[in-house]
């Protein structure tokens, strides 16, 4: 049943990514409708699976990479849907964010396993709001970007893409998703270090992802004293922003595949 | 003065933050950190890159880092209020009077309301960038204290064996802060009971201990403890570490109890270098049908002494010859190791980082004050950000209703 639901949620995901194709291709309103409706769908089903999984193995989506980066993709979809309810031109993101959703059902697919045992150290409530976090931090740095990607497509010639908002409000949106995704960087990091100190005796041990998941804190602080110190904006912004990107993405998939730390249990293991 | 205003330079912020970030960067990937890597080539041991951040330049970009913020943070309060009452930055854009537009009723409708001649949108978020930088400071002064202040070390204990923390050789290792004087904390610590396969429903098997610990002059505490939280007792924390290994418990006439930790030799082997009691060398040699790790049991151990060349096997409950005495084996255990932790500074540091995310909150709040500027109808206005986003929507906004209205009194 598990499997059914998730493939449902791809298939939404799916379906939603064609629909806002061609509402951006065509400029059909109802096609806006219909890729919000499929996506909401889509998440539904997504949020079920996850559920099944969680009472199957005992333990939340965190264990094998299959279920991190499906929890991701889920939060990535919700933290959109859920931003285009506060700000409605955030909807007209959905040709980026959604690809991205089903593309993403893919990856995780590759990483498919099954845990149902973890080390004992998964025993605590940090753990909830470290990784909780991170997949905030993750979804909020990706729609900076998606607005960022936006403002370039929007920048050159105002015109194009009417279903996306103006370049300067992508352009606004971006720095506040931004400086959200900062802040959920800082709750991931301090609840990993109050967790490290609960169960190891030591706050900070410059384990490589930690001090990348620091590094990549700082990258952004600069990014946005760019945009507040120097007066940054537009399109100098909007490249600054896949840069935070990468290093966002680099701390949370790439690090642990490269170098051994504490956490390739789970974001290496399958 | 110029030092100060050095040290303000948004340029020289940025510039100490990319280096920190680089530095940061690079050590979390060096080669050597790695366990079990090669060790550092000469060349980064003269940059300090063996020992990353603990290393000189990086200590002093952190020194430097907190001189800046302090600079900045310096006098921030006082702009700040200065802004809220009308006196606006460089930064604030000016609403061009516009023929039939009310830039009141724009603003209005963007969250702003009347206060005296100004309007005003939820100041509390012009602080967002203060008190997210006097958290900065509280952070830094928090790991310095910690830094100078902890006092952490590690020790092993086989069941029933006690060690007093403080007693000679009593720990595998210690490291403390600058300013810890003295040596180890008075307290004494007993394993009662230790399973290194310990199973708890849902999680891997792992080291289980009932660790009992008496401080002088605090109540004794006795409780269970795992890897997945410490415990305290005595004014200090106490954790589970991973090693573990054998131990050989004798009866030594004379000596009393004690208890000869081993140290694994190869899979199946674990030996203990000592000296007898007659102050020769000697070695205590354990070897097992499985592996010693096996979490599903080590099959049949056998256990030796190798002393003057002649190896003689132990039996449990016997008597042997150690040295110049006849000693009894009394039992083969497991010893596990433990570490204490003391960390005054980690409450500034969290106070320091609730008060980072708190200005974080802060910021995200859209704030902003305008005010007529001239008699021309022209509004200044700055906001927290999007300031092009609003000159371009005041420039798009249809023409409608009367000229700005002049600002009334608010008692
Ligand atoms: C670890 C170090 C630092 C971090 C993480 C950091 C982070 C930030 C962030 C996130 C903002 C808000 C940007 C926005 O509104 O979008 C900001 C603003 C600012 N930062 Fe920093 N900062 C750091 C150090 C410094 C230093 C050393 C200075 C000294 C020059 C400084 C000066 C400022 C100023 C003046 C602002 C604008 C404040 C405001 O709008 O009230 N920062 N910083």
């Amino acid at each position: 049943m598990e499997s059914v639901l998730f493939w449902s949620a791809t298939s939404g995901y799916a379906a939603a990514t064609v629909a806002s194709v061609l509402w951006v291709g065509f400029r059909r309103d109802g096609a806006e409708r219909a890729a919000r409706g499929l996506a909401l769908l889509g998440l539904v089903a997504h949020a079920a699976s996850l559920a099944l999984r969680w009472e199957a193995t005992g333990h939340g989506p965190y264990a094998t990479r299959y279920e991190v980066i499906s929890a991701d993709v889920f939060l990535l979809v919700a933290v959109w849907l859920g931003a285009g309810l506060l700000a409605r031109p955030l909807r007209g993101l959905a040709p980026i964010v959604l690809p991205v959703a089903f593309l993403g059902m893919g990856w995780a697919l590759t990483g498919y396993g099954t845990r149902y045992t973890l080390p004992i150290i998964f025993r605590s409530y940090w753990l909830y709001l470290h990784i909780g976090f991170a997949k905030l931090f993750a979804a909020t740095l990706l729609l900076s970007a998606a607005c960022a990607a936006g403002y370039l497509l929007k920048a050159g010639d105002p015109r194009r893409l009417p279903s996306l908002p103006a370049a300067e409000q992508l352009d606004l949106y971006g720095h506040q998703l931004m400086l959200v995704s900062f802040l959920f960087l800082g709750v991931m990091i301090v609840a990993g270090s109050l967790w490290a100190a609960q169960g190891w005796g030591r706050y900070w041990g410059w384990d490589p992802i930690e001090t990348s998941a620091l590094v990549t804190w700082i990258v952004l602080g600069i990014i946005l004293h760019f945009r507040v110190l120097h007066g940054w904006s537009g399109r100098r912004m909007a490249w600054l922003a896949f840069v935070g990107l990468a290093f966002g993405f680099a701390t949370l998939f790439v690090v642990a595949r490269v170098v051994p730390t504490i956490h390739s249990s789970y974001l290496v293991g399958g | 003065m110029n030092l100060v205003r050095v040290l303000r330079s948004p340029r020289l912020a940025l510039a100490v933050l990319g280096f920190v970030a680089a530095w940061a960067g690079v050590g979390a990937w060096l080669p050597w950190a790695i366990p079990g890597g090669r060790p550092p080539p000469g060349w980064a041991r003269s940059l300090g890159l063996d020992h990353p951040f603990a290393s000189a330049p990086f200590l002093c970009a952190v020194a430097l880092l907190f001189a800046s913020l302090l600079a900045c943070t310096w006098g921030k309060r006082a702009r700040i209020v200065r802004v809220q009452r009308g006196d606006l930055p460089r930064a604030a854009v000016l609403l061009p009077a516009r023929p039939g537009a009310d830039a009141a009723a724009f603003l209005e409708t963007r969250g702003f309301r009347r206060r005296g001649d100004l309007w005003v949108s939820r100041r509390a978020g012009l602080w967002g960038g203060w008190v997210l930088h006097l958290g900065l400071l509280a952070l830094v002064a928090g790991v310095l204290v910690q830094q100078s202040l902890f006092d952490t070390g590690l020790f092993e204990l086989t069941e029933g064996e006690s060690v007093r923390l403080a007693s000679s050789g009593a720990l595998r290792w210690r490291q403390h802060g600058l300013l810890v004087r003295g040596g180890p904390p008075e307290v004494e610590a007993t394993l009662h009971w230790f399973d290194p396969w310990a199973s708890q429903e849902g999680y891997a098997p792992d080291r289980l201990s009932q660790l009992g610990v008496a401080a002088t002059g605090a109540e004794p505490v006795t409780a269970f403890l795992d890897r997945s939280a410490g415990l305290r007792a005595g004014g200090l924390s106490f954790f589970h570490a991973i090693p573990t290994g054998f131990s050989v418990n004798v009866d030594v006439p004379g000596m009393g109890r004690r208890s000869v930790h081993l140290q694994a030799a190869g899979p199946r082997l674990a030996v203990a270098e000592v000296e007898d009691p007659a102050g020769r060398p000697a070695r205590f040699v354990l070897s097992s049908e499985r592996p010693l790790d096996d979490p599903l049991g080590t099959g049949a151990i056998r256990v030796e002494l190798d002393e003057g060349g002649a190896r003689r096997p132990l039996q449990r409950g016997a008597a042997f010859r150690f040295g110049d005495r006849d000693a009894t084996l009394l039992s083969v255990a497991r010893w596990g190791q433990y570490t204490y932790a003391r960390a005054p500074g980690m409450a500034a540091v969290y106070a320091g980082f609730l008060l980072v995310l708190s200005g974080c909150l802060l910021l995200l709040v859209p704030a902003g004050v305008a005010r007529r500027d001239g008699e021309g109808g022209s509004v200044r206005v700055f906001v927290s950000r999007g300031a092009a986003a609003l000159l371009a929507e005041w420039e798009r906004a249809p023409s409608g209703g009367g000229a700005l209205p002049a600002p009334r009194e608010v008692a």
